[in-house]
């Protein structure tokens, strides 16, 4: 197993009466895409914000490529990069200026052909003498992922990189965040867009009242919690669904005219369509469907006492 | 070796302020313009002369310690406080700059701008007054000790502050009364006891004597008594302003 390019050991952060963070264990693994989820508050913008130095943690440990963030600030915040979740922007400068400053921060002075290649990805080319403050907002969310990008960071953290972004934009920003991954950079994203996670990560970590539920690769977690569901659209609507598919897990949809079945994971409808066939029922139509990562996020949340009673992702 | 970082950071606190120079330099340019033509052509003649000098030049050097003041303080204090708004000082705090680079490039920027006007001051003030300087190296020295010390009390008013009001606090009831009741507009020999009193016991009236002493040969007290309250000022507020810096006060959660 290679070395985490992030580990964090029993951290905690708490402020004031609320424990933001309540002794989370993490390991981010070299080259991936890595999504963590969870409710608002759920303490996800905390613990990358205790990675990256805008926070001091109540307690625990964390490193980045092997160094301590408070004791070897210096060589920690060379590797990373952070996008904020909230945009911000300096109205005193232009779009390349700030670049270049951002770069200067980190002791780099910005390559001429760096600059355009970032300012081309993030489609910014025609606003690099334009001041900061006459982008739209998408424009200025991408000035901050060009911003966390000048000094080539060995891991990138995108805090909801996506928020209030159309749908093309939101495209072309996965597709560079896949360019950024196959390059070598580990990804770390935080996202209101669970099909974003679903799109994008390697694997997923849920995180709730402070609290890491689960980390797994994506495929494992939709393996291992996601069920399926079998919705069978019938000629004629029943007034209560017969005995015999009732025994096989059939229910009674609103309006009576759709029975669906659940299968958990590893379970076929083998059974629930022998007992379809064998009530001579008039089929009109028949689908299944997989429970998508937002299920399980939810089902997931809801375990744990419903974060707050919300169990909306963000 | 001064590091690209702290080079890059100051470079842009300078840009900042000169990007708004009507805000940072001009208006200074006609406040002391104002004070010149008040005290130096409409008044002047009425005035008594001070230890020999006329009234309009006695006050040119506490007119430009007052300004490299006011400028040092509002440059660090506003700048900080509107990063910090914006939300633009995460673009700081997540790069490597050490506390001391960023506390130096903030401490230097500001200290420029207030030196700047400072400069304009005396300019303009030695268009009515004239240029010589007794002894420039210590008005120099004294100034630029003035200069760090009210850009790092600045700084750790934009630490400290969470609205505008804050920031306004400190330059409106301390920095303000403490300048105009510390001998800019006379000397402690000519004012009534309990103003005297009140003059000799407040710090900034030996910063404008010392300043006094170096651009006009005149002091009120021994030029090293202003000297020395200006080193002990520079220290606890460059001091000061590290310790908040790195303890992460209200910066770093």
């Amino acid at each position: 197993m290679p070395e985490p390019v992030v580990s964090v050991h029993g951290l905690s952060k708490r402020f004031g009466e609320l424990l933001a963070l309540d002794r989370v264990d993490l390991d981010i693994r070299p080259g991936e895409i890595f999504a963590l989820l969870g409710p608002n508050g759920a303490g996800k913008t905390t613990l990358i914000s205790i990675v990256a130095g805008l926070l001091r943690a109540t307690e625990g440990t964390a490193s980045v490529l092997g160094r301590d963030v408070v004791r070897d600030y210096r060589f920690t915040r060379r590797a990373i990069g952070l996008v904020p979740q909230e945009i911000n922007f300096d109205p005193f400068f232009t779009v390349e200026e700030s670049l270049r400053l951002q770069a200067g921060y980190f002791d780099v002075a910005l390559p001429r052909e760096r600059l355009e290649e970032i300012l081309e990805a993030l489609d910014l080319g025609s606003k690099r003498h334009a001041n900061t403050r006459s982008l739209s907002g998408g424009m200025k969310r991408r000035l901050l992922i060009g911003k966390a990008l000048v000094h080539e960071p060995k891991v990138l953290f995108l805090d909801e990189p996506t928020a209030g972004v159309d749908v093309e934009l939101r495209q072309s920003l996965w597709r560079y965040v896949r360019t950024l991954c196959a390059r070598g950079t580990t990804i770390v994203l935080t996202t209101h867009y669970l099909e974003e996670a679903e799109e994008l990560a390697d694997r997923v970590g849920v995180i709730d009242q402070g609290r890491l539920l689960v980390v797994a690769d994506k495929d494992e977690l939709l393996r291992r919690h996601a069920g399926k569901t079998l919705r069978v659209a019938l000629a004629a609507p029943l007034a209560e669904v017969p005995e015999a598919l009732r025994a096989a897990g059939f229910r009674l949809e609103p309006g009576g005219s759709t029975i669906a079945a659940i299968a958990p994971p590893g379970a076929s409808f083998g059974p629930a369509l022998a007992a379809l066939a064998a009530s001579r029922l008039a089929v009109k139509d028949l689908e299944t469907i997989r429970m998508r990562l937002e299920d399980v996020f939810v089902s997931l949340v809801r375990g744990n006492g419903g974060s707050r009673g919300k169990g909306a992702a963000a | 070796m001064i590091g690209l970082g702290l080079r890059t950071l100051f470079v842009k606190e300078v840009r900042r302020f000169l990007r708004v120079p009507g805000q940072t330099l001009l208006s200074p340019l006609v406040t002391t313009t104002l004070y010149f033509v008040v005290f130096g052509w409409s008044l002047g003649s009425r005035l008594k002369e001070v230890e020999g000098i006329p009234y309009a030049r006695f006050i040119v050097p506490g007119l430009v310690t007052l300004g490299v003041v006011s400028n040092a303080y509002l440059n660090s204090a506003s700048s900080l406080f509107v990063m910090k708004l914006q939300g633009t000082v995460i673009d700081i705090l997540v790069s490597p700059l050490s506390y001391g680079e960023i506390l130096a490039a903030f401490l230097a920027a500001a200290a420029v701008r207030g030196l700047m006007v400072g400069v304009i001051m005396w300019l303009v003030g030695g268009v009515f007054t004239g240029f010589a300087l007794a002894h420039a190296f210590h008005a120099l020295l004294l100034l630029v000790m003035v200069a760090v010390s009210f850009a790092a009390l600045g700084l750790i008013t934009a630490i400290w502050a969470s609205s505008f009001e804050q920031v306004n606090f400190f330059p409106t009831f301390i920095i303000t009364p403490l300048t105009f009741l510390g001998g800019v507009f006379y000397s402690a020999a000519m004012v009534p006891a309990g103003l005297r009193l009140f003059t000799v016991v407040n710090p900034v009236f030996y910063m404008v004597d010392g300043v006094r002493f170096g651009m006009l040969g005149f002091s009120d007290a021994p030029p090293a008594v202003g000297l020395a309250i200006l080193l002990l000022l520079c220290a606890a507020s460059v001091g000061g302003a590290y310790v908040m810096l790195r303890s992460g006060y209200k910066l770093r959660g």
